[in-house]
């Protein structure tokens, strides 16, 4: 039996992407499925999956169309009054997927949700999988079809996890989808738009105060849209700003379309990282952004932090809101000790990593695809952060860190380190 | 309109089925797909998942494995586990992926057992079947491919046929085992709960196997056929309470609906009247059927049932409840949770 494998900081950097180990590639070895990996194997089982965010448009139901398979687990949050009387399926048989009958079927189903629903909906969203991708089937075709005969907005979803690893990937397609329904207007200077997540940013966010400090006046965010008039002023903004990679396309598709342009922030956790990025932001909209009072709480929760606990020695895990390797980065930097992160190591990692490895060479990295994290011994740490870390580590004090409240900025760091405290005390 | 939902959600496909017979067995087990199957199985359709370590695994496959069909990939990756984790067996459980590109499962099991030395089964399920029927093969291939050998039959050993999670509600054979011994029985073994490949492989010691499922019947008239083991049909897994409050409408018309075995035995236990009614959504034999039971193809199907016929009590799963109310059902309703339905466990 083959211990859990893993290489160090130092052993990945010196390696570079081009080089890394066939146990860290995810497509050259099979996938392990533990607790610790549902987020990639099945997005939706926890968080937002494809289905769930297509929901994203207020006021809108979906339609499923795939084997029953595809929609198993819509039953977790199916029931929930949030996507009550929202999912309805369309099943496909050996036939339908032999002769392509069942897309002749989707308008009819359409008009059954539309006579069995009291209200009538903002948008069909029609999601389809795997099986209509390798059957080529143009989805936006049948849309535009139920839109002519039911004169409702049809989007289509694609669920393609064959095409995950793509430069544009099923949850980067699907925010392209949810705000695809936008349409042209008067935009507003002092209005904006944050996107990114399918979950509204922390209330408490400084961002909110220091972009009102910059002029801006309406904040809005698809998350807080209750009504699909409150989706439809979206379009109104005179920018966006762009806090997830995965919602680059839609913000593309948005300047393309609506000539809204867009910045792009990242979420991060190191403070002097997060004061960098407030600083361009303020030289993008041409107002110098005072964040000097939030910078210093939160160096100051860190350092209490640290008095109080000293140098934990820390597991960080890759299901959470954040990037893995950026957490512990933003630790070791502040005088923490990380002994392993699991994490799916991709190109844009090594932005960070360089400086891990420089900072804490030793620290150990494992892949949870990994078969071989089916041998996974425990590491000595003293808490962890990450859901799949609660996997590995359920008898050691930590935090999932993974709410559907979304972090941000230094209210996040700061966050992330009271409840640190909170499960330590 | 058929196989349209708007009340419930789909039922646990046939691939989890199959997952599920073979899961405690000690096997690499291989869902052949992109990662969202293998998600939906053990995210969902395998209670063990959470407390029972299991060598599953997804296969990965990416549009360029499904389009240029590399079987040899997924091979390697397979040969790579095994070197890395041993496993007794493999298994490859298929999925629409490779149910659409026609993918050789017999070449892979031929290929898989070159490569690895060790037994290679591959189960073609394909996603648009229900749980029983990728349960049906999979028991099926599990006995015709293990149970080879005629060892000397043990004093009334019997063997239990049919018992997964899905099937009985229960997730630990512990609680299937108390229950079997509350009904005197005492010197058996229920395959794949508790068991080992091991178990299967000395399946013909059994003086007589108790079929649970419809899916294990297939698996048990083959054991019968080979090793002239007789088999039996019952359920004796059905929660006390629910048989009680159950039997208190014993002269009603009553509608159950689950699947085919336990239905029957429910009916039994309330009294086997002519007044009660089995439904299911799964597999149904006409051999085990009474005049009036009912296969149900889809929602529509169970609307119009209980529109047409005036039930008393209906005993079901109560992730129906809301379309069983639409339909104008005005009687009692006991909720029997069937996890291949709404995935509630008992244990």
């Amino acid at each position: 039996m083959t211990n859990a494998f893993f290489q160090t900081a130092k052993e990945i950097t010196d390696k570079g992407y081009e080089n890394l180990s066939t146990e860290l590639v995810s497509n050259k070895h099979l996938i392990y499925s533990s607790p610790a990996t549902l987020s990639f194997n099945s997005p939706g089982a926890k968080g937002y999956g494809v289905k769930r965010a297509g929901l994203a448009v207020p006021e809108s139901v979906m339609l499923l169309v795939s084997p029953s398979c595809c929609g198993r687990n819509t039953s977790l949050f199916k029931s929930s009054p949030e996507y009550k009387s929202r999912f309805f399926f369309q099943l496909l048989d050996d036939t339908d997927i032999v002769t392509g009958r069942h897309l002749m079927k989707i308008s009819d189903a359409c008009g059954e949700i539309l006579e069995s629903l009291e209200k009538r909906p903002s948008a069909i969203m029609i999601c389809i999988t795997c099986v209509d991708a390798l059957l080529g089937t143009d989805m936006e075709r049948i849309c535009r079809k139920v839109t002519d005969k039911y004169s409702i907005p049809c989007v289509a979803c694609y669920m393609y996890a064959l095409t995950r690893e793509k430069r544009l990937s099923p949850m980067a397609y699907v925010r392209t989808s949810v705000y695809s329904l936008l349409e042209k207007q008067k935009r507003e200077s002092k209005d904006m738009n944050i996107m990114g997540f399918f979950s509204p940013l922390n209330t408490n966010c400084e961002i909110y105060d220091l972009l009102k400090s910059a002029g801006i006046v309406n904040i809005r965010e698809l998350a807080r849209c209750e009504k699909f008039d409150d989706y439809k002023d979206l379009s109104k903004a005179n920018f966006n700003l762009v806090l997830n990679p995965e919602s680059r396309h839609a913000a593309q598709d948005m300047q393309k379309r609506l000539n809204i342009p867009f910045i792009e922030m990242l979420r991060l956790y190191q403070p002097d990282k997060i004061h960098n990025q407030y600083r361009l932001l303020g030289d993008a909209l041409g107002k110098k952004l005072d964040d000097s009072e939030y910078f210093e709480e939160t160096k100051k929760t860190i350092a209490e932090f640290k008095n109080k606990y000293g140098k934990l020695k820390f597991a960080v895990g890759e299901i959470l809101n954040g990037d893995a390797i950026e957490i512990a980065l933003m630790l070791v930097k502040e005088g923490f000790h990380v002994e392993c992160v699991f994490a799916t190591i991709g190109e844009l990692n090594y932005r960070f990593l360089k400086t891990l490895s420089a900072l804490s060479p030793e620290t150990k990295i494992y892949s949870n695809l990994s078969p071989t994290m089916l041998n996974y011994e425990k590491d000595d740490i003293d808490c962890f952060i990450g859901s799949d870390c609660l996997y590995y580590f359920s008898d050691k004090p930590g935090i999932e860190w993974c709410d559907e409240v979304e972090p941000f900025g230094y209210r996040g760091v700061i966050d992330l380190f009271n409840a640190l405290d909170k499960v330590l005390r | 309109m058929k196989k349209f939902l708007k009340y419930m959600s789909p039922f646990a496909p046939d691939q989890s089925g199959a997952c599920s017979v073979f899961y405690e067995l000690g096997g690499l087990i291989v869902i052949c797909d992109a990662g969202g199957c293998a998600g939906n199985i053990c995210g969902f359709d395998e209670p063990r998942w959470f407390e029972k370590k299991s060598a599953v695994f997804s296969a990965g496959l990416r549009d360029m494995d499904a389009i240029m069909g590399r079987d040899d990939k997924l091979i390697e990756k397979l040969s790579i586990a095994h070197s890395q984790l041993g496993g007794n067996f493999a298994l490859i459980v298929s999925t629409p992926v490779p149910a659409i590109i026609a993918t050789d499962l017999k070449s892979l099991e031929r290929m898989g057992e070159k490569k690895l030395g060790i037994p290679c089964i591959a189960i073609d399920t394909t996603g648009t079947n229900y749980y029983d029927k990728g349960e049906e093969k999979a028991w099926y291939r599990l006995f015709e491919r293990f149970a080879k050998e005629s060892f000397e039959k043990k004093d009334g050993k019997i063997g239990i046929i049919g018992a997964t999670p899905m099937e009985t509600g229960y997730k630990n054979s512990s609680s299937l085992r108390n229950q079997l011994e509350s009904i005197g029985l005492h010197n058996f073994v229920i395959y794949s709960m508790g068991s080992t490949i091991d178990d299967i492989q000395r399946a013909s010691e059994c003086e007589k196997n108790i079929v649970i499922s419809l899916a294990g019947l297939k698996a048990a008239k083959y054991l019968k056929d080979k090793f002239n083991i007789p088999y039996e049909i019952a359920f004796p897994f059905i929660p006390e309470d629910i048989i009680k409050k159950a039997s208190d409408y014993k002269d009603k018309k009553i509608l159950i609906i689950r699947s085919q075995f336990a239905g029957n035995e429910l009916r039994k236990q309330i009294g086997n009247g002519k007044n009660i009614t089995c439904a299911t959504w799964f597999m149904q034999d006409n051999d085990y059927a009474n005049d009036g039971d009912v296969k149900l193809n889809g929602e529509d199907d169970l609307y119009e049932l209980i529109k047409n016929e005036e039930f008393d009590l209906i005993i079901a799963d109560s992730d129906a409840l809301s379309l069983i109310k639409d339909a104008g059902f005005k009687g009692d309703f006991i909720d029997y949770p069937e996890f291949a339905v709404s995935g509630r466990i008992f244990d």
